[in-house]
């Protein structure tokens, strides 16, 4: 993924660095050929000195050794004068102007002149090495603080590129931390010119699609109520036609169950859309998940006693901030599912306590389990273990995990399902989140 | 000695950050993770401090030549994985790169080499001086600078590249590759020739009145297309061929892909 923030920021560090650097080198470079001119103008008034030097009668005398270095010839070639670290070879050419020489192991820079007045060749020469140095010093201070600046340059445009895109990640913050229902419009006041055309399209897209959100939630409202009026006029005549018919045929049983069953698919379905986190008004509140648990098995009590099986509830007290309706529904559907495929005579334990993630509701029961390469499955919605030929023969539309799931995320809950290690059956564990504010992030699955 | 070590630390730079630029924002289209840059930084810096400490035994090798034939091995080494990188990026086109690590290698082994070898003669020229306190500030100053412009050029060219259109920046790249390999090649002949086992005759011109090999543009050049301002016959024969070669190579590789319509009979 592209980062504005670092492409503007090496995009124009590399820009200054380079123009700086290039500018510096260049800067250096004609500060040198400045430097050499004045070096060599001082050569020239070395000669000049020179030149007004009276020699010694004697024909070859040393004179004291230096930096510079520098040979006096007669007219007809013969040495008069040299500093000590010449030889008694020229040390250039006898023609006027400067040159480059290499002699006593350096490199030099001589000018050589003719003195007209004594007719004489005076050369003079100094140690290249020695000239470079010294300009380099003198160009270097001046370049230096194009350099060092650098380091200023990129914490400036460092904290300059990120206030500039601070509007843009507070954008995305006030986006990111919008609720999944929350569709109002955005705050963001006064955004910059370039952000206004986002921020508007955003609000513009949120109101279609909160038109639509309503628009689809009255369609639903409308649709469980045409759907239910109908199917209980149906159930009313069969009702009826069992009056009628005391001795019911196999197609009266058979219609009296399908509408059951679909009046069951229907509530289902109307369920699932309901507790969609996107769309579930949540009313989140403390709720004593070991006395809702108790209060839906008293309400389901009778469904499991007439399958001759048993429930019992474990644990002990404890508070998780969720919404009544909605965990009564993950409850009951977890209870019944257990029930219903689970053979007569089974028994339903459910379990609240505290684990080490969180608070822990646990339901397990005796029956089958279900294979573990159709666990993932299970949440999928009308996904049934075995298909319509499930074992258990019990009616079902493959949705109440699904509800539970919905239910789960509502709740930043975490569901793991897991057949029992020490026997048949199944164990399904809702892992809430000891603070709601807090949701876990589960590296694993982890039961309770 | 500022402007001397500008000079021979841009130089090397700059030829491994623009093949580094143009193999990083071929990358992108490709989807390849730059893991591959990573690996290739890391195995060229050791082999360059590896390379550079044992530089004096390497260097009297093969009677004193050592050196320019391990530089011209490097060099063709380069060449011979570009070559691979264009033609599987000419197969490749604009589609993610997937199910194979031959690309992402032959990218490694490409900047491996050139950094082992570009890095071995900065490590070499900057160690030379490290005694020397006379000239120590400019020739830090001068390879800093060095180094902070030939990367600044490959960032900013990098950005180049992408801001194109894809189908284009894939087009710019491999021929930009096919140049720069070819004129790693040609640097490797002028090697062989330093070291007398290629033996040619004077330069077939003389252009550095026009761009001088040691003026910016002059480097720019010398790491884009591999600019000699003064190459022999033998040098220009071996451009051009490698240049050939290149071009085969992504010829084949379009042809493999299906975008060169080949005559039904």
């Amino acid at each position: 993924m592209t980062s504005i923030r670092t492409y503007l920021i090496v995009a124009l560090l590399s820009t200054v660095a380079l123009g700086n650097f290039v500018a510096a080198v260049y800067g250096y470079r004609s500060s040198m050929i400045e430097a050499e001119a004045l070096l060599d103008s001082q050569l020239n008034d070395a000669v000049s000195l020179i030149a007004t030097m009276r020699t010694v009668s004697t024909p070859l005398v040393d004179a004291p050794s230096s930096l510079m270095a520098f040979q006096i010839w007669s007219a007809d070639g013969k040495l008069i004068q040299r500093s000590a670290n010449t030889s008694d070879a020229p040390i250039t050419v006898f023609e006027d102007g400067y040159r480059d020489e290499n002699f006593e192991g350096f490199r030099w820079r001589v000018l050589s002149r003719f003195d007209q007045q004594q007719q004489r060749w005076l050369l003079v020469g100094e140690r290249i090495d020695i000239r470079t140095q010294l300009a380099d010093k003198v160009i270097l201070h001046a370049v230096m603080p194009i350099v060092a600046s650098l380091p200023l340059v990129a914490l400036v445009v460092w904290l300059v590129v990120g206030n500039g895109l601070s509007l843009v990640r507070k954008l995305a913050q006030e986006l990111g931390g919008k609720r999944a229902d929350d569709l109002s419009r955005l705050t963001t006041s006064n955004p910059p010119v370039e952000l206004a055309p986002v921020v508007d399209a955003i609000n513009d897209l949120l109101r279609r699609l909160q038109e639509s959100v309503l628009r689809e939630r009255r369609f639903s409202a409308d649709a469980a109520h045409e759907l239910r009026t109908p199917l209980s006029a149906i159930k009313v005549h069969i009702h009826n036609l069992r009056n009628e018919y005391p001795d019911e045929t196999d197609a009266l049983r058979t219609l009296d169950r399908d509408i059951n069953r679909l009046s069951h698919l229907i509530e289902q379905i109307m369920l699932l859309y309901r507790t969609t986190p996107e769309s579930y008004q949540a009313n989140m509140q403390e709720v004593d998940l070991h006395a809702l648990a108790q209060s839906v098995i008293g309400d389901l009590y009778a469904d499991i006693d007439a399958r001759q099986q048993s429930i019992s509830l474990t644990g002990s007290a404890q508070t998780v901030t969720g919404d009544r309706d909605s965990l009564i529904i993950l409850l009951s559907n977890l209870i019944l599912n257990a029930s219903k495929y689970s053979a007569e005579g089974a028994s339903i334990t459910v379990h609240v306590d505290r684990a080490e993630l969180g608070i822990c509701l646990s339901v397990a029961d005796t029956g089958p389990g279900i294979p573990l390469a159709e666990i993932s499955r299970v949440f999928d919605r009308f996904y049934r273990v075995g298909g319509d030929r499930h074992s258990s023969a019990a009616d079902g539309c493959g949705l109440g995990l699904s509800i539970v799931k919905h239910i789960g995320d509502l709740h930043h809950a975490n569901i793991v399902i897991e057949n029992n290690a020490d026997g048949p059956g199944l164990t399904v564990s809702v892992i809430f989140p000891a603070d709601f504010q807090s949701p876990l992030i589960f590296t694993r699955h982890s039961a309770c | 000695m500022l402007v001397n070590s500008v000079i021979i630390v841009l130089r090397e730079v700059l030829e491994a950050t623009l093949m580094i630029s143009v193999l990083l924002a071929v990358s992108r289209p490709l989807q390849l993770a730059s893991r591959w840059l990573a690996a290739g930084l890391a195995l060229g810096l050791v082999g360059a401090a590896a390379y550079g400490y044992f530089l004096g035994p390497v260097s009297n090798l093969f009677d004193g030549v050592g050196q320019e034939l391990v530089n011209a091995l490097l060099q063709f080494g380069t060449y011979a994985a570009l070559l691979l990188i264009v033609f599987l990026i000419a197969r490749q086109g604009s589609q993610p790169y997937r199910n194979s690590r031959v690309l992402p290698t032959a990218m490694s082994t490409a900047i491996a080499l050139a950094a082992a070898r570009e890095g071995s003669e900065i490590l070499v020229f900057v160690t030379g001086f490290l005694h020397m306190d006379n000239f120590m500030p400019s020739v830090g100053l001068g390879s800093f600078a060095g180094a902070a412009i030939g990367c600044s050029i490959g960032v900013l060219f990098y950005y180049f590249l992408l801001a194109m259109p894809v189908r284009r920046t894939l087009r710019i790249a491999l021929a930009l590759l096919a140049l720069a390999a070819a004129g790693m090649s040609a640097q490797a002949t002028r090697l062989l020739i330093q070291a007398d086992w290629i033996s040619v005759a004077g330069p077939l011109w003389d252009s550095s009145g026009f761009i001088a090999e040691d003026s910016l543009p002059g480097q720019l050049l010398y790491a884009l297309v591999g600019y000699e301002a003064t190459p022999s016959a033998t040098e220009a024969l071996v451009y051009t061929a490698s240049i050939a070669l290149m071009a085969l190579s992504i010829f084949l590789g379009f042809r493999a892909a299906g975008q060169v319509p080949t005559r039904v009979q």
